[in-house]
């Protein structure tokens, strides 16, 4: 017999006895009864206790007053859970009767000892319906004793240690363990079961951190640049007054498409449709203009001289849109492809709207006013929230999964608030620098726990969602960076806007090795 | 705010029609000896047929008022088979009277075994399901009128069971099924709520016939 005082670990902190015993478990939940066996007679740990096999055979010898006694017997047993416990066995005993044809004794059971347990009304309900049917007398002892096998399993779930051990309780440790590792894991990008046989630790060549291409088509600083949802092109905006269409290759190169001629100031966003078949141009002092990705071609321009449009959002339809306009008498507009307009939010109290976007859900209207309040409206309810930072916001980004969005602030700081509003705090990134202009960020790599920003100190910065400093900062370009984008598609790939007029598409160090089976 | 009497007060109304109105609820709810002088007062055509009818429909409405629902289904099937035959909810309701009997009357092994012989063949259809779910969990309680479901055992829900299979062998006899007097308190009601409806918040407030009588 183990001496149960016995300890393993480097600290001195494991039990022995324990530890064998949830060994024991885990080898009969894998299927290894013969090995579990051997192990119980080889250690003199037996997986049971005594107490259980107590419980186990007045379970299997069908003694349902002895199994709630033992069970009103055991002091560490909570009384909710107690009661759940001695329901199973009253309904155990309950049903037998019913199969033996003992209806009155059922209904005693039923009324005077279940009817007084603190569980469920439901649950009584339940039991008071499953008299209902005329059962089929005649019963299999088969089907009996399996039942009775159930009961037991049931009963020791309920059951508290260390007279049952919670169940697959070695599995459960070992995934605290590796949530742990991937919890801490910065540049954690892959998927799937992580090997036991090491610590884990992502390196950082899964993030795009070095240049793999620089995109020279526009003849002025770079405003804005946005994937397409299907990862397939790059939309870039210019102060040249156009926009360009790019093509991502198959290889991860891109090259040109279309250029969008036709605007008459400097364009300084740019929205793909859901669908990816249009876009979106507007700059600040510009209308709006819809363009068929396919052709290149503009379809529609909306308003004229005097309407200004600052940002626009598509409906996940990819039929219509919201525009907010930063002139204050003009608010947010809805309109659809025809150039219709369908909706507006006007008003004196409407201040001038600095950016503004749908969730990709659909569900709700995100927009930045005048200069330090988000607005969180739910589409369905038509009930908003709002949120009142302290320092100037210049762009918004929402995430992926319409459950979050960021802001970034003239005081250097980007800020994640949760879309739902259970968060009173913001999450806070800090390292770049954003004093005086736009400078825009996303959300992005794997499952998008990543953010990039710009920053006018000509670098593009990196942070995991979990922590506030970033992880990477990348260099290349030499005047500020105004906008970035993360390919949805495309973990690796990363795009920047900056004033030197470049666009550049970033990738991770080994991209020339392309191991690609992480990311499936 | 009520409606301006001077705004109906010029409508001419023929005593017919009110002798009708009277009549036909005093026929719906078996005052027989009612209908006997009025009828003698006012000197209006006998209805046909109704006095035999009466006395049956009187029978049965008072013993499923009472929760004698076995007595009330004899009775009904002696007058026409059909009538509960294609009305499977009046048929389940009544049922179920007869098991909440046995409930109150804590027979409740034979309560038990009505519902595995009566009631559980119901039980194959959804909508009869759920009822019969609630119906059965008074078996758990030694004091059903404690249970959540106390209100399957009063009054009011027998009445409800009562005037609706009143209102089943009115129709079967091709009387009307709801009283004139009824459907015009109904109608009355409706046009209000249209007409504050339409004028919105400066509308009249909805139809009380209670605030009627007494204004």
């Amino acid at each position: 017999m183990e001496d149960t005082c016995d300890v393993l670990g480097s600290e001195g902190l494991i039990k022995k006895h324990e530890f064998v015993r949830i060994i024991v478990q885990c080898l009969y939940s894998l299927g290894y009864a013969k090995s579990a066996s051997f192990l119980e007679s080889e250690s003199g740990v037996s997986y049971k206790s005594e107490e259980f096999r107590l419980l186990e055979s007045h379970v299997i010898n069908g003694n349902w007053d002895g199994c709630i006694s033992f069970l009103n017997s055991l002091r560490d047993l909570l009384g909710e859970t107690r009661d759940s416990a001695v329901f199973l066995v009253l309904r155990q005993c309950l049903m037998e009767y019913l199969k033996h044809g003992e209806d009155k004794l059922a209904l005693d059971v039923l009324r005077k000892r279940v009817s007084g347990l603190h569980v469920d009304r439901y649950k009584i309900h339940g039991l008071a319906n499953s008299m209902l049917s005329l059962k089929d007398v005649g019963v299999d002892g088969d089907v009996v004793i399996d039942s009775r096998k159930d009961l037991l399993k049931d009963l020791e779930k309920l059951l508290p240690p260390p007279i049952a051990v919670p169940e697959r309780r070695l599995e459960h440790l070992v995934e605290t363990t590796i949530t742990a590792w991937v919890d801490s894991c910065l540049y954690h990008t892959s998927l799937g079961p992580v090997s036991l046989y090491e610590d884990h630790r992502c390196g950082r060549d899964q993030i795009p951190t070095t240049t793999t291409q620089i995109l020279t088509g526009h003849r002025n600083e770079v405003w804005f640049v946005q994937f397409s949802n299907n990862g397939e092109h790059l939309a870039s905006s210019s102060n040249d007054c156009t926009a360009i269409i790019w093509k991502v290759l198959e290889d991860g190169k891109l090259t040109l498409k279309h250029t969008l001629c036709g605007h008459q100031h400097a364009v300084s966003f740019v929205v793909w449709s859901p669908d990816d078949t249009k876009l979106l141009t507007c700059g600040n002092t510009e209308v709006l203009k819809l363009w068929d990705v396919e052709t290149g071609t503009c379809m529609q321009t909306f308003g004229n001289q005097g309407f200004v449009v600052s940002s626009c959002a598509w409906f996940p339809n990819s039929k219509q849109f919201v525009c907010g306009s930063s002139d204050p008498e003009k608010g947010i507009c809805m309109w659809d492809c025809e150039g219709n307009e369908i909706k507006a939010w006007r008003g004196m109290r409407m201040p001038k709207v600095v950016d503004i976007s749908v969730t990709p859900d659909g569900e709700y209207l995100i927009s930045i006013f005048l200069d330090k309040e988000i607005r969180i409206l739910h589409l369905g309810t038509n009930v908003e929230r709002v949120i009142s930072e302290e320092h100037p916001i210049t762009s918004l980004s929402v995430s992926g999964d319409s459950k979050f969005f960021i802001v970034n602030l003239n005081s250097q700081e980007i800020h994640m608030w949760d879309v739902a509003g259970q968060w009173d705090k913001p999450l806070r990134y800090t390292g770049h620098k954003q004093r005086k202009y736009v400078i825009r960020s996303c959300f992005g790599g794997l499952n998008g726990k990543f953010i990039a920003s710009g920053s006018e100190n000509s670098q593009v910065y990196i942070w995991n969602t979990r922590n506030s400093k970033p992880i990477e900062v990348l260099s290349g370009h030499s005047l500020t960076v105004n906008c970035v984008s993360w390919n949805p598609k495309r973990p690796q790939m990363l795009a920047s806007a900056s004033d030197d007029h470049t666009v550049r598409i970033w990738g991770p160090q080994l991209l020339g090795e392309k191991k690609r089976c992480n990311l499936n | 705010m009520d409606l301006d009497p001077r705004q109906y007060e010029n409508i001419a109304i023929n005593d017919d029609d009110v002798h009708s109105v009277v009549l036909s609820y005093l026929i719906h709810n078996c005052y027989k000896e009612s209908v006997d002088s009025f009828i003698a007062c006012t000197g209006m055509k006998q209805p046909e047929n109704y006095m035999e009818n009466m006395e049956k429909r009187k029978k049965i409405f008072h013993f499923a008022l009472e929760g004698n629902a076995l007595k009330a289904i004899e009775l009904t099937d002696q007058l026409a088979q059909e009538i509960l035959q294609k009305n499977k909810d009046l048929q389940f309701d009544l049922l179920s009277l007869h098991f909440v009997e046995l409930i109150c009357s804590r027979k409740c092994s034979e309560a038990l075994e009505f519902a595995q012989t009566k009631l559980s063949p119901f039980g194959k259809e959804q909508k009869y399901m759920e009822k019969l779910e609630d119906f059965m969990a008074l078996l758990a309680y030694k004091d059903p009128e404690k249970s959540p479901m106390f209100h399957l055992l009063s009054l009011e829900y027998r009445q409800q069971v009562a005037d609706n299979l009143n209102r089943a062998i009115l129709e079967h006899l091709n009387l009307p099924s709801y009283t004139a007097m009824e459907r015009l308190i109904q109608q009355a009601t409706v046009v209000r709520q249209c007409l504050n409806q339409e004028a919105g918040k400066d509308g009249l407030a909805p139809f009380s016939l209670k605030d009627f009588l007494k204004s």
